[in-house]
């Protein structure tokens, strides 16, 4: 190509001698172009190597069957060529390898000129000069032979081939000029070439300016959608279109695979990578002399592997591939613009337009065009336009009205497709043995001398493919064919691929254009910078660079501005048009993950995927870069970048999406606040900067604050647990005077703490504002709600109550807030009245002070201040002193009761003897050795009788109060027992067992098995408290234990009293005193002397059985069953309620209803037990 | 039933309405319409007392469930609780004289026995003759404890005084009203005075306001009675109501008149002059004044509907309000 080129420069320096090597290289370089990278240890490896040889051969035999008088052709001349280069050349190639390095310098440097002027002159100049050093470069080794083999046959190319590639950089604007102002012919086609270059590289400019600008604008989603509709259209159309074919192309490829199959396997083995394709070429070229094969072969060889490159590439059809892939560029660049393209995608369906058909004579749409394309129906640039030309004015015919907006988008469509149609090569299908047939004969002419190849017609039609030809051709003889076509230079450019491609002959320029593009320059750069071949592959990357960047700057302007049709802003519709496919891209992926307007659960989430990340990487580097450093060193970087990351980008394809990063939020990292940054000092420690934004919660946040009412409520509530205590003493007190024996814990000492308000432990935050910690917040509400409750008078609650006060609490709360809200958020109002508006600037101010606030919203909620002050003075101040009130009161009571037992006692204590009680001669008074036996000391009643000690042993403080409440209380009508008590049922033994009925059998003997086969203890033989059914009684509904009838006497009413005496009778086993008891309780309503006789009596007994009962259980049954035999009236019944009697005598508060009602459910539960036990 | 239109209680309601302050003799359908409000608000004060004697578990009413319903009319409720003390004084001491000092405790016995125990102070307030029994709550503090906390008289009621001090008004303003009658005319205004609905004409009562129907059980006289003094209540309160009504109408009619014509102006004037006999010429309360006055009274205040602010709807009828 270069050749070529150089061939029009020729008229100037014409007669240049050839200056060193490098001219010869530059000018063999084509073949070696491909080379790969050029490091010593590359070479190396691949001298040793002998596959790629291998390979020459065997591809070398499968063409000799295709194309032998041409292969035999050029293989005489390549051997000749061998022979001859072995002889001249054999010494110098290690000159050849110390020289290469020089040849690089001037080239850069005309490279670098050349970019200098790029704007004013056409792309293909600078692309020129760097062609030619990649060839320098590369073939430093192939250099040698194919150095020669030229020579031989045309001697007239070394000689002007050097010239030109030792051209100065200025011979370089001179040859372009000259070029350009050379031959009539070339200059058209270079115009034409031109014109399509440009165009393409407009839009890639327009493409690129757009990029760079998505940083600095900021766009909205709302075209998303739309976007996203028309390409899953378009999507939607093409598969159709592939539907339609397949059938055709099934039948097509099975075809083809029957004509030629190796070709597949070609591709099957070659297409899939591009890299070892590569290598491979490299290594041949390499090992070219090992390589049986004559050029060509390998050339149909790599075309055969290349092939697959284009899915229209054909190896019968030459033009075809070229054609067809700009067309198809075309055509999907215009589907593409789903913003108008959307009507033309499909056929016009009848049922939208009934009339179509009658007045579109010839339908076409850019679907049909496709399948078309598909099918390979167009044989020129000319059928193709045709038909594009068609859609539209069809529609302009069909749609008459000049407001229909299909005419717009027809309007647009046209438009863009008359700037993209120059962009398709304007080639003629032609089939291959045509071609073939004719190029042989060129050949052949070329051979008898003729060098007027440039008038040959069909040569010249297709001009574009000659330098390639000619290229690939110089290693052997007719490579002056090549010299005689090479007008167009354009086949330099980043476009001319194709035309080479497209050109079977040629396959190996193709492979080598191929190659000139894919590969991103960078991979060399860093391999030896400084070499020869870098510096050329730099410049070439450079020159690319020029032309993407310089002519973007002349040209995106004008790309921009140029279509003044459009009413909206320029830039956003290039925005638009750039990013339509990847914004449906990125807006379908979030759609997927919708259903109507819910998430999809079971959709797979979106990842961030390696290319995006890296894109970002980039992106934010280029940013970075723009912000503090030039341009161009920010490219340089970003090339830098792209060698770093170019193995990654093997890893996965991903084409480079052209949305800005904030459009793709799955790949990137959001910014770091700045607080959370990894900071060092200048030592490599770390900075903490935690202080700045951590804080620990305040204390008492969670607790109620201190305040007069908060104290006042807490003094209260103090009250309140005092006066319960006293409350629980009288309650003592009366269950002494009721109770005849009493056991060690039997009154649970009630000393309640004082009330604190726990705080939550401590607590680091990061933020400001209040803690959201709901379950915090409503445990606090609720423990306030709580004390209200308890300040309010109950005792205990339930849960629930608690829970659900405590959200009624909360919602009122938060309607407070909510109005407390929207009066402060209310609308300002301009500050003064309106005859006052001197100012132009308003003064705004709140249209409520902040007390105005707080009163209307307390006055929408239905709280006035007076009310909360009532409720201070009324429910908490008069409470406090009604409470202290009612402490005194009952103070006043328990002393009261406690009365007797002081009188009793004396100054001393001395009469405290005098009433039998045996205590102390049996030694159960424990008082001496100050153990607080029934543990009242603990429970604080000594206090009660202002004594340091007690000079008063409790048991018989008890015995007093309680016989002073039996003489108070005696009972007229005794309780006759008439049938003595049965015997106690045997215990039951391993031995008994079997005696018991078959059915507790079983029972029993794990009964006993459990104890350890002990005799089994009847429950009714246990004390009281070691019962397993001891029955609790419970507190009334109303919380509030009835008043005991021994006060209360006197006014219960007749209804009240309990039921007939024997229902409960005194227990036979635990306590003999029991019956009297009851009976004094019945007749509390009458006190009277009439019993008093007997009182004495069963005071006596009381006191006989109390002492039985703590010494001995046993003895005192025995002793007690005989004589109380005749009280109990009834016998398992009584004596089950005689039992659990004390037990439930155990609580804390006697009262004659209480108990009345838990001996009915004692003897329930006592009869459930004892049937469990008999 | 008393579904029959004839209004029961006409004279009864004129001595109230007198009573409350209006002079003048009321037209038919005026005490028709507040025989009508009355009688509503006791079916509903039934109703619901009904109801909460079921939520403890009782099928009859006590008083405490009575004094529950207008427990935040606390001056109302003091009334109450004095009006109830003075009744039990009043019952024990006839007791005591036609019993010749029975064991008071089998009287106090005969209570209700359910009530008893809720309102067991009032069984134990009448204990000396003639001291006044306190009627105690089971909100109150003492029912604070498990114990029944003893009564002393030496501590006095300074809530209870306040409370009072409503009542103290209306006497302070029927003092007023008396100082100048003739013995007529204060003759009248005691009968007056003791028009009740159910004093003497329980059995009336209970047909007027379907006992039987409201409630399952009968209640007994001391429900009756406390209803006789709530009627009387709400006929003070509507009277009042409406009489203010009225005299802001009279004085919105004053000005506008004196604006149109200075005839009427003249004799308004005359008529609300300072020496005027209050009596005469004054026009008496009409229905729509009740009618007014009755809306007034059951306007709902903001109170109750506090929790249905920001987006809570308000119920299509609100629950009647007891006056």
């Amino acid at each position: 190509m270069s050749l070529g080129h150089h061939h029009t420069w020729m008229p100037p320096g014409h007669l240049r001698p050839p200056d060193d090597q490098s001219d010869f290289r530059g000018v063999n370089g084509y073949t070696k172009y491909f080379t790969g990278s050029k490091t010593p240890q590359m070479r190396a490896s691949a001298d040793a190597d002998g596959p790629p040889h291998g390979a020459g051969l065997i591809s070398d035999a499968d063409m000799t069957a295709e194309e032998d008088p041409r292969i035999s052709k050029f293989r005489d001349l390549y051997k000749n060529s061998e022979a001859k280069i072995n002889n001249l050349f054999a010494n110098q190639r290690i000159a050849d390898d110390s020289v290469r390095a020089p040849p690089g310098d001037p080239e850069p440097s005309g490279a670098k000129d050349q970019r200098a002027d790029g704007p004013a002159s056409p792309p293909p100049p600078p692309k020129k000069p760097a062609r030619k050093l990649d060839d320098d470069d590369y073939d430093d080794y192939d250099d040698d032979d194919d150095d020669e083999a030229p020579s031989p046959p045309k001697p007239k190319a070394p000689v002007r081939e050097p010239s030109a590639a030792v051209q100065s950089p200025s011979r370089g604007h001179t040859g372009s000029i000259s070029g350009a102002a050379n031959g009539t012919k070339p200059t058209q086609k270079e115009t034409v070439e031109d014109i399509r270059k440009k165009l393409a590289e407009d839009k890639k400019a327009t493409e690129e300016s757009a990029k760079r600008s998505f940083h600095t604008l900021f766009y909205t989603l709302e075209n998303d959608r739309d976007a996203m509709l028309d390409q899953q259209r378009l999507e939607e159309s093409e598969r159709q279109v592939e539907a339609e074919m397949s059938s055709q192309a099934n039948a097509g490829n099975n075809a083809n695979a029957g004509g030629n199959g190796y070709g597949s396997l070609s591709s099957a083995n070659l297409g899939a990578s591009s890299l070892t394709l590569k290598n491979l070429i490299a290594r041949i070229d390499m090992k070219r002399t090992m390589v049986q094969a004559s050029d060509a072969e390998l050339r149909t060889l790599m075309s055969e592997v290349r092939k697959n490159r284009s899915k229209w590439a054909s190896e019968d059809k030459i033009g075809q591939e070229e054609l067809y892939e700009s067309a198809d560029k075309v055509l999907s660049e215009l589907k593409a613009m789903t913003e108008h393209s959307t009507a033309f995608l499909t056929r016009v369906n009848k049922r939208d337009a009934p009339d179509y058909y009658t007045i579109i004579k010839h339908p076409m749409d850019l679907g049909t065009m496709t399948k078309k394309l598909k099918a390979l129906v167009y044989k020129s640039k000319q059928e193709f336009v045709d038909d594009l030309f068609l859609i539209w004015s069809n529609c302009f015919k069909y749609n008459t009205n000049p407001e229909h907006f299909l005419r717009k988008h027809a309007v647009c469509m046209k438009r863009e497709s008359e700037k993209l149609v120059p962009l398709i090569p304007d080639i003629v299908i032609r089939d291959r043995a045509e071609v073939e047939a004719e190029e042989r004969r060129l050949q052949l002419a070329d051979i008898d001398g003729g060098e007027e190849s440039d008038d040959e017609p069909i040569m010249s039609s297709r001009g574009r493919k000659a330098p390639g030809k000619s290229a690939s051709k110089k290693g052997t003889a007719p490579a002056r064919t090549s010299s005689g076509g090479s007008e167009p230079p354009a086949g330099s450019s980043s476009q001319p691929p194709p035309p080479v491609r497209s050109d079977s002959d040629v396959a190996m320029e193709g492979v080598q254009n191929g190659f000139a593009t894919p590969p991103p320059p960078g991979t060399q750069t860093p391999s030896d910078p400084v070499g020869a071949g870098a510096g050329v592959s730099a410049s070439q990357g450079d020159s690319m660079e020029i032309d993407g960047i310089i002519p973007a700057a002349n040209i995106a302007p004008s790309a921009l501005s140029a279509p003044g049709v459009e009413l909206e802003d320029p830039e956003y519709k290039v925005w638009k048009q750039v990013t339509q496919k990847d914004r449906a891209v990125i807006a379908a992926e979030r759609h997927r993950l919708f259903k109507g307007d819910k998430l999809k659960p079971d959709e797979p989430a979106l990842l961030r995927t390696k290319a995006g990340m890296r894109r970002w990487m980039r992106n934010q580097k280029d940013i970075s870069a723009e912000g503090d450093k030039a341009r161009e060193s920010a490219s340089q970087i970003m090339e830098q970048d792209a060698a770093g990351e170019t193995l990654a980008e093997g890893i996965e394809v991903d084409e480079d999406r052209v949305v800005p990063d904030y459009y793709d939020v799955m790949s990137a990292i959001p910014d770091l606040p700045g607080n959370l940054l990894w900071r060092e000092d200048a030592n490599g420690n770390i900075i903490d900067a935690s202080e700045e934004f951590l804080r620990v919660l305040p204390k008492g946040v969670f607790t109620q604050p201190e305040s007069k009412l908060s104290r006042k409520m807490d003094a209260n509530m103090r009250q309140m647990q005092e006066t319960r205590k006293i409350c629980s003493k009288v309650g003592i007190v009366k269950q002494m005077q009721l109770q005849s024996q009493m056991y060690q814990n039997q009154f649970q000492k009630y000393n309640p703490e004082p009330f604190v308000e726990q705080d939550i432990p401590a607590h680091v935050m990061n933020d400001e504002g209040p803690v959201v910690s709901p379950w915090v917040c409503k445990a606090a509400l609720q423990r306030s709600v709580a004390k209200i409750f308890y300040h309010t008078g109950f005792e205990e609650y339930q849960p629930s109550a608690l829970d659900a006060v405590a959200d009624i609490a909360a919602d009122f709360f938060q309607k407070i807030g909510e109005t407390l809200k929207s009066y402060m958020e209310s609308p300002k109002v301009p500050v003064g009245d309106e005859v006052e508006n001197t100012s132009a600037a308003f003064q705004w101010k709140r249209p409520y002070t902040e007390p105005e606030i707080v009163l209307h919203t307390l006055s929408s909620v239905g709280v006035d201040i007076e009310s909360l002050e009532t409720y201070i003075k009324d429910d908490v101040e008069r409470l406090g002193s009604k409470l202290s009130t009612v402490h005194d009161r009952l103070r006043s009571l328990l002393s009261e009761l406690l009365r007797p037992a002081l009188t009793d006692a004396g100054e001393d204590g001395s009469n405290a003897f005098n009433d039998g009680s045996e205590q102390f001669v049996g030694g159960d008074f424990a008082e001496d050795i100050d153990e607080d036996f029934f543990g009242f000391k603990e429970l604080g009643l000594d206090k009660e009788f202002g004594l340091a000690t007690l000079s008063v042993p409790l048991h018989l403080l008890q015995n007093r109060m309680f016989t002073a409440a039996q003489s108070q209380n005696t009972s007229s009508t005794q309780t006759v027992t008439i049938f003595p008590s049965p015997a106690p049922y045997p215990r039951i033994t391993a031995e008994t067992v079997f005696s018991q009925i078959g059915l507790a059998q079983q029972f029993f003997s794990n009964k006993l098995q459990a104890n350890n086969n002990e005799p089994l203890v009847e429950d009714l033989e246990l004390p009281p408290k070691q019962r397993p059914m001891a029955a609790r009684p419970r507190l009334p509904a109303s919380g509030r234990i009835p008043p005991p009838s021994g006060l209360q006497g006197p006014s219960s009413s007749p209804q009240k009293r309990p039921p007939p005496p024997n229902a409960f009778p005194g227990g036979a086993k635990s306590g003999p005193s029991e019956p009297s008891k009851k009976k004094a309780k019945k007749n509390s309503g009458s006190a009277g002397a009439p019993g008093s006789g007997g009182d004495g009596d069963e005071a006596t007994t009381g006191v006989d059985g109390n002492k039985d009962a703590n010494s001995t259980l046993e003895t005192g049954k025995k002793e007690t069953s005989t004589e109380d035999a005749s009280a109990a009236p009834s016998n398992d019944i009584p004596n089950a309620k005689g039992g659990v009697d004390p037990s439930s005598g155990a609580e804390n508060d006697a009262s004659a209803f209480d108990q009345v009602k838990d001996n009915d459910s004692a003897v329930r539960l006592t009869n459930g037990t004892e049937g469990d036990a008999s | 039933m008393s579904n029959d239109k004839t209004p029961k209680y006409r004279q009864e309601i004129q001595q109230m309405m007198f009573v409350s302050g209006e002079t003048a003799e009321p037209a038919v359908d005026t005490t028709t319409l507040i025989e009508e409000i009355v009688r509503q608000q006791v079916v509903e004060i039934l109703a619901r007392s009904t109801a909460l004697a079921t939520r403890r578990g009782v099928r009859s009413i006590s008083t405490d469930d009575l004094i529950f319903l207008i427990r935040h009319d606390k001056a109302k409720v003091s009334r109450l609780k004095t009006f109830l003390s003075w009744k039990d004084v009043r019952k024990n001491v006839k007791d005591s004289d036609d019993k010749g000092g029975a064991d008071a405790a089998d009287f106090a016995g005969a209570d209700d026995p359910i009530a008893g125990g809720v309102a067991g102070p009032q069984d134990m307030a009448a204990k000396p003759k003639n001291k006044r029994a306190r009627v105690g709550l089971a909100w109150d503090v003492n029912s604070f404890y498990s114990v029944q906390v003893p009564e002393r008289d030496d501590e006095e009621d300074e809530e209870e005084e306040e409370q009072n001090y409503a009542t103290l008004q209306r006497l302070a303003a029927a003092d007023e009203r008396t100082k100048h009658m003739t013995k007529e005319e204060y003759v009248f205004w005691s009968e007056c005075r003791q028009a009740s609905f159910t004093y003497r004409k329980s059995k009336r009562f209970r047909e007027w306001a379907g006992f039987g129907i409201v409630t399952e059980s009968k209640p007994n006289d001391d429900i009756v009675d406390i209803l006789g003094f709530l009627t009387f209540e709400i006929v003070q309160t509507l009277t009042e109501e409406a009489l203010k009504v009225k005299e802001r109408e009279d004085r919105e009619k004053n000005r506008r008149g004196g604006a149109d014509n200075g005839e009427s102006v003249k004799k308004r004037k005359r008529e609300t002059g300072l020496f005027d006999p209050p009596e005469e010429g004054r026009t008496p309360v009409e229905p729509r004044h009740i009618r007014e006055a009755y809306r007034k009274l059951q306007a709902t205040p903001n109170k109750n509907i506090a929790m249905l602010l920001h987006n809570g709807r308000l119920p299509a009828r609100m629950p009647l309000r007891l006056i």
